[in-house]
């Protein structure tokens, strides 16, 4: 039992995160000036979701703090407090805390500080978000039009019709007590919609229960404890709102029945508001409906031509039946598609191995291409499954910049390019701390003060614009500042002092940009809560290094800096060359490779005992034997080998010496680690054909550090 | 297939190989399964004891030569020779061995604790335990064997690579 509650408690939180997403989206289009109203309607159906679930659940300050926020949130959606720069900030930063509220539910983290937001969401509500310097609801006299700021889309009617829809208080009668009847589905408890939960949040309302129908009750022998008989009647004060009194059946089993109603029989017959409905806010009301019906009508209609664009999280505010058929989603989990990956590559692999050992004859026969067709497709779609929108990675930076603007007092700007791009789910797991250390960095260490950018002719809120995008097999994350660009001659004197460099050393603008890397490096004159230890663009750089990905500096002075994290697409399916070095199979990863070619005599030459290059049309090329790197034996001459070109961000072109190239393919990469540790020098291994393993090689390390890491490999 | 001892309490099972001339025994719940040796795929960089990696359905798992990662000569690879696959730490790897001999239970009232001196590291030995061995012709030599007890949670290869690299 305790496991199902856990099960469907993990479903909660997912909604959670989903509906935190959708809130932060809204609140951002906000706050660029989009306070449309299904902008706000989104928002607010997030922010309400989250309350009814934790409130199901029993997390009683995410609940509070969630209803708080909701109250500012449907003021603003009914016009009553103009959603201005001042009350969108507040909502901001009430959203951190909710977001802090709901990682304490989960347990993950101690219970905010959320005193001042509550404070702060108080005092709009009490003053109408006045006092804060945005526009003053100016025809605020004319409460059945509330003052919505007109958008492009004209949207305002929209605000009026749903706030007279959640705020039945105001229609006549109002002071009549609720009767509410409620008769949960008989499958309620299976599907862990509790009614005492729900009779208890009625009775939290000042409501009592009145009356119990006990007629469904079936004899003993025929009774299924797991299955709900009883139909409560309960009474609840008439100044309850009916929203707040619907919101308890939020959820509710679907064939649940829930009456709410006046008690006058003169009263307003507000009757059978369908749960399904009331979740949006919409019962019916007594007067106008037809009014209504045709308001909503054009509603909707205005907003499927002004907005096409709208997603599918949208669109079931106005169509919740048509957005259910169209949202074909399932939840599954993670383990399971991790798994599926990993048989399909022992398919990809079983497939190469029937093809091995089949006759060329009987490779060409129908049967096999068409086996290995379905294998790439299977394959393909099973990568597809694991794609996510880079975005999920993106979604942390909005609230960070908001964290760092308050410490280090700078105004900054976040531009976001790209966040749809798709992303295998490992390599976004794998790429929010390296952006975390990114964001940070360019926030403290590249954005000026306001001040120094006014000084230098800037803006004074500096800009920060993240983008994303695929090319080829591999996908370009970049974070780029607008700020003063990284200061060389500085860079240089602390790589100097602290060792890193000696004081003689000649670099390249590019050398001293990449010193910004290297572990223990920091400019910082004073060591920031922010930055500053020296560990920051470290950790990228050995992260990304470890996704097989690499990191570039481009900085001009005075214009801003951008760190580029260009990763794999995924971390599965590698496509590689096969080649031999001393005879043992390897795969070269041929995003690498730029060219081959077979050395004439005299077109590899040496430089020193130890180093040799290679004429490439009259390009000298440095040549690196990897059958030397690993200690393998080779007394292979040169002319007899091939050399692979391949490109390595470190060193420029560098020729690796192999003995010949098999094959080119597709391989699965099995991680070293899972069994061993990383080897220096390994990317991985693969199963080949034949069910032989090949190691993968990491290109990057073998290039870049073969002095360094050659006698670690003997002492080894 | 199981011989038993009859003096104490049969609590667990251990399978015995020999290796370098002694007896060794690993608890059997460690163990995956027994294979016969097949040249593993070398690894660069990596201590001479890590013979290379094989393929063992669809993992790549590093199989180590025993005997030099316990201080004694490498084993020669002859028919009999087969790896251990073994659970270890979380992790698997084969263990070459030069023969598997049977399987056995044991009382854990027999574990002796090991001296202090019997390998380089004493502490992958878990205890001495002394067997009654089953001779060809099926009758048992009551002198018995003594069995080193193997600790594979001491044998972390992570660990001894730490120090090594």
């Amino acid at each position: 039992m305790s496991d199902e509650f856990d099960d469907i408690q993990a479903i909660f939180f997912e909604e959670c995160a989903e509906g935190l997403t959708t809130a932060e989206q809204g609140l951002s289009a906000m706050q660029a000036g989009d306070v449309s109203a299904e902008v706000i309607a989104g928002v607010f159906r997030a922010v309400h979701s989250i309350k009814g679930g934790a409130g199901a659940f029993g997390h009683a300050d995410l609940t509070a703090f969630a209803h708080k926020f909701e109250n500012v949130l449907d003021e603003v959606r009914g016009g009553k407090i103009p959603p201005s720069p001042g009350v969108v900030k507040v909502m901001l930063s009430a959203f951190d805390i909710l977001t802090d509220h709901v990682e304490s539910a989960k347990g993950l983290a101690p219970r905010p500080a959320d005193q001042a937001a509550l404070a702060t969401l108080e005092q709009v509500l009490a003053n109408k978000g006045a006092d804060d310097g945005g526009p003053v609801a100016a025809p605020a006299a004319a409460a059945e039009v509330p003052a919505g700021e007109a958008d492009a889309f004209g949207f305002v009617p929209m605000a009026v019709s749903l706030d007279d829809f959640d705020a039945p208080a105001e229609l006549p009668a109002a002071d009549a007590a609720w009767i509410v009847t409620f008769k949960p589905s008989r499958a309620a408890l299976a599907n862990a919609g509790e009614p005492l939960l729900i009779i208890r949040e009625l009775e939290s309302l000042g409501g009592e229960v009145v009356a119990v129908d006990t007629s469904t009750v079936p004899p003993l022998r025929d009774l299924d404890p797991e299955d709900a008989y009883l139909t409560w009647t309960l009474r609840v004060p008439g100044e309850v709102a009916e929203g707040d009194i619907n919101d308890c059946f939020d959820f509710v089993a679907p064939d649940s029945i829930v009456e709410v109603r006046r008690d006058e029989a003169a009263a307003a017959p507000l009757a059978e508001a369908a749960p399904a409905a009331d979740e949006f806010g919409f019962v019916p009301v007594s007067a106008g409906i037809e009014d209504f019906a045709a308001e909503m009508q054009r509603v909707v209609e205005t907003i499927a031509a002004a907005s096409p664009a709208i997603g599918s999280v949208e669109t079931p505010a106005i169509a919740p039946k048509a957005g259910s058929e169209a949202q074909q989603t399932i939840r599954v989990d993670l383990g399971k598609l991790d798994l599926l990956l990993n048989l399909v590559g022992e398919l990809v692999i079983r497939n190469s191995i029937l093809a091995d050992r089949l006759s060329p004859a009987d490779r060409q026969r129908v049967e096999l291409p068409e086996l290995a067709r379905l294998t790439r497709q299977i394959q393909d779609n099973v990568m597809s499954l694991r794609a996510q929108p880079i975005k999920q990675a993106f979604s942390r930076v909005p609230r960070m910049l908001r964290d760092l603007s308050v410490e280090t007092g700078k105004q900054i700007l976040l531009e976001t390019v790209g966040e749809t791009t798709e992303v295998d789910k490992g390599v976004i797991e794998k790429i929010g701390d390296p952006l975390t250390h990114m964001i940070r960095n360019a926030a403290d260490h590249g954005l000026e003060s306001a001040e120094e950018r006014i000084a230098a002719g800037k803006n004074p809120a500096g800009t920060i614009k993240l983008s994303a995008e695929q090319r080829g097999a591999r996908i370009f994350v970049r974070v780029q500042d607008d700020g003063r660009g990284i200061n060389r001659e500085k860079v240089r004197a602390k790589a100097v002092e602290r060792g890193i460099i000696s004081g003689d050393a000649q670099l390249s603008n590019e050398e001293i940009d990449q010193l910004i890397c290297a572990p223990g490096f920091s400019t910082a004159d004073t060591i920031s809560n922010i930055s500053g230890r020296g560990v920051g663009m470290d950790v990228v750089r050995s992260n990304v290094e470890a996704l097989g990905g690499r990191v570039e500096i481009h900085s001009v002075p005075g214009e801003g800096t951008t760190f580029t994290m260009i990763l794999p697409l995924t971390l599965a399916i590698l496509d590689g060359m096969i080649v031999r070095l001393a005879g043992q199979r390897f795969v070269l990863p041929l995003a690498h490779v730029l060219e081959t070619v077979q050395p004439e005599p005299g077109q590899v030459k040496r430089t020193s005992p130890d180093s040799e290059v290679i004429d490439m049309r009259g390009e000298y090329v440095p040549v690196k034997r990897a059958t030397e790197i690993f200690g393998l034996n080779d007394d292979r001459a040169i002319e007899d080998s091939l050399v692979v070109i391949v490109e390595n961000e470190g060193s420029g072109k560098v020729g690796l010496v192999v003995d010949t190239i098999d094959d080119r393919r597709e391989v699965v990469i099995k991680s070293l680690d899972q069994n061993l540790h990383p080897i220096r020098g390994l990317g991985g291994a693969t199963i080949l054909g034949d069910g032989s393993i090949a190691l993968i090689l990491d290109i990057e390390a073998l290039v870049a550090s073969t002095n360094r890491f050659t006698p670690k490999g003997l002492a080894a | 297939m199981t011989t038993t001892n009859d003096n104490a309490g049969t609590d667990r099972k251990i399978v015995t190989f020999s290796l370098a001339q002694q007896t060794f025994g690993i608890d059997m719940r460690a163990l995956i399964e027994i294979r016969e040796w097949d040249e593993p795929t070398p690894l660069p960089n990596v201590p001479g004891f890590i013979k290379g990696v094989t393929n063992l359905r669809g993992n790549v798992v590093p199989v180590v030569g025993l005997a030099e990662r316990l201080g004694w000569e490498p084993s020669a690879i002859h028919a009999r020779s087969c790896i251990l696959v073994v659970h270890i730490a979380g992790k698997q790897a084969g263990f070459l061995v030069d023969e598997v001999n049977d399987i056995v239970a044991i009382g854990e009232t027999e574990i002796q604790p090991a001296p202090e001196v019997e390998t380089i590291e004493p502490s992958v030995i878990a205890g001495l335990v002394r067997i009654a061995t089953r001779q060809k012709d099926g009758t048992r030599d009551e002198k018995g064997t003594m069995v080193l007890l193997l600790d594979l949670d001491a044998l972390s290869l992570t660990k001894h690579l730490d120090i090594a690299a």
